[in-house]
């Protein structure tokens, strides 16, 4: 499986969880697992990995966010290097960042050697988890449905850090898409045709800002509601939070994660436990369709 | 002109890693702004405050603590300015120095969150919101929201620890930002 580079044992995937998916997104790397397990694949967590240095640490301490995420670049360098998979958007666009910066800028790299007491030496691949699903194949994805999502809608949300260019974040979704839309086809569902599957969910003001995020929320439900879809599908754990937990609606859209999607095309076993702790119920939906 | 300070835009440049002259203020940015109607000046009208010596203003501003970081601005400009780090950078700057934080709430967001980092590595969501809430004096406020988080079982309720917490410390260490 391509999925894991040199060095590393086939069948495994060596990643990086962050804080989200050992809390509030359980679900997103949980369904994942279970996906990856069907294609023979083990999750491997990165051992005693700490906080990347996403938004609170970047916003405000800029140096801070290269040595927190650059710790973890030391210690998927010393646990054996090659590949390290990322599941949230905003803890890889850290981790890529370090790991450009300490390989070009020699003062970064001096930096985390001082913090350290020794140096990175640009041993890891850095891969976002679309990039890994992508190596799935559509004809084994496909093999592995037993239950065609059929009557399902879903508006493909991207969110703000997916879609921006490569050159910014080191991942753009661009190349993906057609492969993604392809994908929900394959699984029995129908992607919706809308314009809004890249504006800001309105991250972290979601807690300090509430009303300021409801208005982003509300639009994009709204949008996605005018495409025709009857769920959003998401791929990241603060827009999966954000789109629940936000807007104004009374009868909100539920948010599933593209994991989850794939789960219930495939019949787990697990799905109802990570469906079952979604903020906006999607149950009534999915039995209304006779999904579940 | 030749009376302008220039100090501040040249250690906004220096420490974001940013040239300014190439924004000809044509709006990109502020157009593709999602939060852009929550701030005090428009992230181009920053960069020309800057250019005009305006220290206290720029790092008192609203508009610094508002930006998200979601890059609309940057993969829109034709000059690739980028926003986003200059907005780092002065966020950075505005709690080393003596200016009042505009936005105290979002404040308070980064400020738990880095301490719980310090604390154990990693965030502890549950505890971390509740100690937001608290230095926020809103405890009541979305009680709702955070009621049905515990009740769906979205948040793990023990907290992990980092066994190498004596690098993350390291990490963090310097000017920690004041408490206010």
């Amino acid at each position: 499986m391509a999925a894991t580079a040199d060095g590393s044992k086939a069948g495994r995937i060596r990643y990086y969880p962050g804080c989200s998916l050992a809390s509030s997104a359980r679900e997103m790397g949980e369904s994942f697992e279970e996906v990856a397990k069907g294609f023979s694949l083990a999750m491997e967590a990165l051992e005693d990995w700490s906080c990347c240095g996403s938004s609170p640490a970047h916003s405000t301490h800029p140096r801070w966010a290269l040595l927190l995420a650059a710790r973890n670049l030391l210690l998927a360098e010393e646990q054996g290097g090659g590949d390290l998979m990322v599941m949230c958007p905003s803890c890889f666009v850290r981790l890529k960042e370090a790991d450009r910066q300490i390989r070009e800028d020699r003062e970064k790299a001096r930096e985390v050697e001082r913090a350290f007491g020794r140096g990175y030496r640009g041993g890891v691949r850095l891969r976002f988890f679309l990039e890994v699903m992508g190596e799935l194949g559509l004809d084994a994805v496909r093999s592995r449905v037993k239950r065609p999502l059929e009557g399902l809608r879903g508006a493909l949300y991207y969110g703000c850090l997916l879609s921006r260019p490569q050159w910014i974040t080191g991942f753009d979704v661009g190349p993906y898409e057609t492969f993604l839309e392809e994908l929900f086809r394959t699984l029995g569902a129908e992607p919706a045709h809308w314009g809004y599957a890249r504006q800001c969910c309105g991250a972290h003001l979601a807690v300090s800002k509430p009303k300021t995020v409801d208005r982003l929320v509300d639009r994009i439900r709204d949008h996605a509601r005018r495409a025709g879809a009857n769920c959003l599908v998401v791929f990241c754990p603060l827009c999966q939070v954000n789109l629940e937990l936000r807007g104004t609606d009374v009868e909100p859209l539920p948010v599933l994660y593209i994991s989850e999607v794939m789960g219930l095309a495939f019949e787990s076993a697990e799905v109802k436990g990570w469906l079952g702790r979604h903020l906006v119920d999607p149950l009534p939906l999915l039995s209304s369709l006779g999904l579940i | 002109m030749q009376n302008l300070d220039r100090s501040f835009l040249k250690e906004v440049s220096r420490r974001s890693g940013q040239g300014f002259e190439g924004c000809f203020h044509c709006l990109s940015c502020a157009g593709g702004c999602p939060v852009v109607d929550a701030m005090d000046y428009n992230p181009n009208q920053l960069i020309r405050m800057m250019q005009f010596g305006m220290r206290e203003e720029v790092l008192g501003s609203r508009a610094i603590w508002i930006c998200v970081g979601c890059f609309s601005c940057l993969s829109q400009c034709p000059n690739r300015v980028h926003i986003p780090a200059m907005m780092d950078t002065l966020r950075e700057m505005a709690l080393e120095s003596a200016s009042k934080v505009a936005e105290p709430d979002i404040w308070a967001f980064h400020r738990e969150f880095l301490k719980q980092v310090r604390k154990r590595g990693r965030v502890f969501e549950v505890e971390f919101m509740l100690r937001y809430k608290l230095s926020t004096g809103a405890l009541f406020q979305d009680m709702g929201a955070g009621l049905k988080m515990v009740t769906k079982g979205r948040f793990r309720l023990t907290p992990t620890r980092v066994k190498g917490l004596e690098e993350v410390r390291r990490a963090m260490e310097g000017q920690d930002g004041r408490n206010r």
